[in-house]
């Protein structure tokens, strides 16, 4: 573990950007996943340790425009997941996010943990990350140039590049996340599986969403975790599934393509063979899901 | 200050089976307990162990310059500095190593003036190993060509045990039905919140004081002394609240003596704690084991035999853990009748992690076959010959005053009651029935249950010379009594029990009783917490030196009231008359006359308790327990056949208790209980490659969390034990060997397949019912 040389807690972003222009920073906001890493010896501290939580400004939801073609949600990097599981415009536009809450780690992690830290983190199983995918979400990324702030947004399903490695370059800081308001026909639904229902790392998890009218699913996506490298869309399923009626015969086929559609592992957690065993259940289980709702 | 006691009457009441707090439980609960884990000493230095993290190698350098160089560091030890120290009790292990026999070998430390420097020290030790080939299976162990892995036992071979009765030939004969199943119970580990810790402080006459969690503090001294070349006599144990033991304290570990030879080197106070992954990789384990189980019975449905045959992988030193057949054979040989027994046990060396005293003590993983065979005959009679699966427990259910092969003899047996009451209690016969006719019906979700029982020693168990405890009672001129007892708390609750049991006893508040427990140079002797036996032993002692205070009190008393003590009773922190209650005086009144006067007669008495039970002995026939119990637990699962996912909805338990003494402390210890059966059960393994622990952490070793606890429905059978404090018997054990052989019968139930090899997780059960639909269509 290498000395940390200096601890700073910026309130301004423009502070904050700075800090990072200037040199390698360890960013630090919940500490959930940082401490453990750090413990374990899979990460070491740079010189500096930037605390991120004081920043002003990176803590709020809002909702700009309805859900016409115009409406944005924008989702602050420093909102805790507990704060996503409890916000009421959310659950009322985007309940898959808050449905990925309610399952996440215990109610002390999801307390500190933030929206920004589960996605940096860039694990194939973050929990928060499936349903951000779903909802075609993109990270808003911030960095100091020329003496001012420089930001640019990057869509999710190309963040991620590898299990904790994403496209974030190192004087640039995630602010925020933002997706489009779902329209109002919109469907979505998230499923995580382990053994147990509490503090359980997902063997796997899925996340789908879509507009659905009269039986028939549009502009679906499909997410899923801890089956590949990054957490993944799946192209195949979605296409086994777009404009069609949703069926037992549809259903049965965006099964089949769900399992051609991953490529995990076998690991301590579970073999190759459960996880795509699951993710053919829960395709299943969640189309089957929006038929009878 | 006088009193007018006239008119004062008290009627007799009774404490026991009341619900009592534990006293530590509010500054446990609001973090005011101060544990080991937070003691700091004087001076003191933090001692690390370097451990080897590979499983077989020969140690060829080891270079601890660099370490003794930096900033901080005192001391740096290798296996040089401790020659010719040995522990264990066949002494196979050491302090620090100078050959790598398993991953959590010691093979140096440090001690440093804080928990980071020793940290870095132990980072700037060098050692050049030579990896070795290792053996990572009993089977491995005992091939011809396997490596040797310990010098003084060849062919690997451990500790092994044998107990056979009846002719079994022609015992297999004259069987209808013979089941014959090898079940391979994996490895768990204990996880006790308060990772392990020690500290080590030696004085100028070369006495030393240690710290310790240890769960047996009498025996430590003999057990911890050869491996410091010590006098046990110059040890002194002090046990601070610690954080959970469940059988892992049970013994010296290397860390120990470590913690005291750095002590003696240094001149100062050294602390050993170890962290959660270091937990994980050098704590004991359960006993695994592969256990070759068959049994015999006739169509009418009376058990003839049975063989067990159980190959134990021993790991790279000897603990605890490979004695454990002492516990399953009485398990082969007892919990229902069984005329003709056929039992051995090998141990064998490998390079694995080695497990240690756990919870359940080898019964954990007997009952997980023995309750699944008679599960499996069940099944085979009902189908069969249409009997009743509770007619067939019940037509082998042992019943009082009868002799196990084996010679434990079953005083007061209410097993035929708790099956009974469970199986009435949950509805299990039609359930059984209703559940078995769904599994062929189409659907994702399918219910189950199952029931299993055991047998456990719930008086002690004579595996020492002495199974003993002594007590200590002194009250003073307030009619506050202070008990020192040799039975140690670990959390267990012994604290409210004597507290409730002296107040019983003298009638005064249980608050008003202190007890004084964690200092082997105060305390008298006693064997330890292990076989469910403190409030067995500990209660009797205390309750015999209760009741010679309360002679010896109202033979004082009724000199002054001129009646015979016999007429005299104490209640309520009176001396009262007994037939109607009147009072006579104060107890403190009573007891400051006592003492203040010109032949001072002060309470001060003391017991020795010793239970009426044999030795073990070699031949492992003899009634080793002052008290035996049974309890059956009636599962009721959720399976999800998609998933695998096992849901136990309710748990049902009928357990002899002999008599409910605290009704609090029991109702937690089955909960408890049954906690560690069911992680034993669906979620809890440690996964090993070559020898190697893959998931030395709580994200991938899975302890169950609340939401999985299931509904539980408690019945208590009262068979009041003649030999226990009150009637009572020894509990907490059988609550972890019963619950999970129960929910394996309920999965099979769910869903026909017998699952051998725990845990149950939820990719083995989606697997096997996977592979069972191919295999059907």
């Amino acid at each position: 573990m290498s000395e940390i040389e200096r601890y700073i807690a910026p309130k301004k972003l423009d502070d904050a950007l700075e800090a990072l222009a200037g040199g390698p920073v360890t960013i630090v906001a919940g500490a959930t996943d940082l401490t453990p890493q750090i413990t374990g010896g899979k990460l070491s501290y740079k010189a500096t340790l930037m605390n991120i939580q004081h920043i002003e400004g990176l803590n709020a939801v809002t909702k700009k425009g309805g859900t016409k073609k115009d409406g944005k949600i924008r989702i602050g990097a420093l909102v805790t997941v507990s704060e996503i599981r409890g916000n009421h415009m959310l659950k009322n536009h985007a309940g898959i996010l808050c449905q990925a809450a309610d399952h996440f780690a215990s109610e002390q992690i999801r307390n500190a943990a933030t929206i920004g830290g589960n996605i940096c983190n860039a694990s194939p199983a973050g929990d928060m990350i499936i349903p951000f995918l779903a909802l075609g979400a993109s990270a808003e990324l911030a960095r100091w140039q020329d003496g001012s702030i420089e930001t640019r947004s990057v869509p999710l399903d190309e963040f991620f590049t590898g299990p904790g490695r994403n496209m974030a370059r190192d004087d640039e800081l995630l602010t925020a996340v933002t997706f489009d308001v779902p329209p109002e026909n919109s469907i979505g639904l998230f499923r995580k599986s382990g053994p147990r229902p509490a503090l359980e790392i997902s063997t796997v998890s899925m996340g789908i969403s879509g507009e659905l009218t009269e039986g028939t699913l549009k502009n679906v996506r499909v997410a899923f975790g801890a089956v590949g490298p990054t957490a993944l869309r799946g192209k195949l399923t979605e296409a086994a599934l777009e404009g069609k009626i949703l069926n037992q015969e549809v259903i049965q086929a965006a099964a089949l393509a769900a399992r051609k559609d991953v490529s995990p592992i076998d690991d301590i957690r579970a073999t190759k063979w459960y996880r795509t065993h699951l993710i053919g259940v829960f395709t299943e289980e969640l189309l089957n899901n929006v038929c009878q709702n | 200050m006088a009193e007018n006691v006239a008119f004062k009457h008290i009627e007799k009441t009774s404490m026991i089976g009341k619900r009592i707090k534990k006293p530590d439980a509010p500054a446990k609960a609001i973090g005011k307990t101060r544990y080991i884990n937070d003691m700091v000493l004087p001076q003191m230095l933090y001692g690390k162990i370097l451990h080897a993290g590979r499983p077989h190698a020969e140690i060829i350098s080891i270079d601890t310059s660099e370490a003794e160089k930096l900033a901080g560091v005192h001391l740096v030890i290798t296996a040089k500095d401790t020659p010719d120290l040995k522990l264990g009790f066949v002494k196979d292990n050491a302090p620090l190593k100078s050959k790598v026999l398993c991953e959590r070998d010691e093979v140096a430390a440090v001690a440093a003036i804080s928990e980071a420097i020793a940290a870095a020290a132990i980072k700037l030790i060098k050692v050049s190993y030579k990896d070795l080939p290792g053996v990572f299976s009993a089977e491995e162990g005992l091939k011809a060509d396997a490596p040797q892995i310990q010098e003084n036992f060849p062919g690997n071979k451990s500790l092994k045990f044998e107990f056979k009765h009846g002719d079994l030939a022609e015992a297999e004969a004259g069987s209808d039905i013979i089941l014959d199943h090898v079940f391979n119970v994996h490895y768990v580990t204990h996880c006790c919140m308060g990772t392990s810790c020690a500290i080590a402080d030696f004085d100028h006459n070369g006495k030393l004081t240690i710290y310790s969690q240890t769960q047996y503090p009498y025996n430590y001294k003999m057990d911890l002394a050869p491996a410091l070349g010590i006098d046990p006599g110059d040890i002194r144990v002090i046990q601070p609240t610690t954080g959970g033991s469940f059988g892992a304290k049970l013994d010296v570990y290397p860390y120990e003596p470590v913690a005291a030879i750095l002590a003696r080197k240094t001149g100062r106070p050294v602390k050993v704690l170890f962290d959660r992954e270091e937990e994980f990789i050098n704590s004991p384990t359960r006993q695994p084991a592969a256990i070759h189980l068959r049994t015999g019975c006739t169509s009418d449905g009376i058990l003839t035999f049975r063989s067990a045959d159980v190959l134990m992988d021993n790991g790279a030193y000897t603990s605890w853990g490979p004695t454990v057949p002492v516990i399953m054979m009485r398990t082969v040989s007892g919990h229902y009748r069984v005329p003709v027994i056929d039992f051995k046990a090998q141990a064998v060396y490998s390079n694995n992690a080695y497990a240690g005293s756990f919870r359940g003590y080898g019964n954990v993983q007997m009952t997980y076959a023995t309750a699944q065979h008679m599960d499996m005959f069940a099944e085979e009679l009902s189908e069969k010959y249409g009997m009743d699966p509770i007619e067939f427990h019940l037509k082998n259910a042992q019943k009082s005053g009868e002799v196990t092969p084996q010679k434990s003899y079953l005083r007061e047996c209410v097993l035929a009651e708790c099956l009974t009451t469970a199986a009435e209690a949950s509805d299990y016969v039609n359930k059984h029935k209703s559940y078995t006719e769904a599994r062929a019906q189409e659907g994702r979700y399918k219910r189950g249950i199952g029931l299993a029982s055991s047998i456990h020693n719930a008086g002690g168990a004579k595996i020492h010379k002495s199974d003993g405890c002594g007590t200590i009672l002194k009250m003073d001129d307030y009619a506050r009594v202070t008990v020192i007892t040799g039975a140690s708390e670990i959390g267990q609750g012994i604290d409210a029990v004597i507290s409730q049991i002296v107040s019983e006893e003298l009638g005064v508040p249980p608050e008003h009783v202190t007890l004084v427990n964690n200092d082997s140079d105060i305390g008298p002797w006693d064997v330890g917490v292990h076989a469910s036996r403190t409030t067995f032993i500990a209660g009797n002692g205390a309750k015999r030196a209760a009741i010679k205070a309360k002679e010896q009190i109202l033979a004082a008393a009724s000199k002054q009231a001129n009646v015979t003590a016999e007429e005299l009773d104490l209640r309520g922190g009176y001396v009262v008359q007994d037939k109607d209650g009147a009072a006579v005086i104060r107890l403190d009144r009573m007891l400051r006359q006592m003492h203040f006067q010109p032949t001072p007669d002060v309470v001060m008495v003391s017991d020795y308790y010793e239970p009426n039970s044999e030795l073990e002995g070699k031949d492992h026939i003899s009634d080793h327990s002052a008290a035996y119990s049974h309890a059956v637990h009636i599962a009721e699962v959720m399976v999800d056949t998609l998933t695998g996912e096992v849901k136990v909805e309710k748990v049902t338990m009928a357990q002899d208790v002999g008599r409910v003494i605290n009704q609090m402390g029991l109702e937690a210890q089955m909960e408890g209980g049954l906690a560690f059966g069911l992680g034993f059960a669906l979620s809890e393994e440690m996964i090993f490659e070559e020898g190697r622990l893959l998931n030395p952490n709580f994200r991938d070793y899975k302890v169950p969390t609340a939401p999985e606890m299931p509904e539980i429905e408690m019945h208590f059978i009262e068979s009041d034990c003649e030999e226990g404090p009150y009637g009572a018997k020894g509990i907490a054990e059988l609550p972890t060997i019963v619950v999970a052989p129960a929910i394996a019968n309920a999965v099979y139930n769910a869903t026909g397949i017998r699952f051998l090899n725990p845990p149950m997780n939820p990719e083995k059960v989606a697997r096997a019912i996977w592979e069972k639909k191919q295999a059907d269509s």
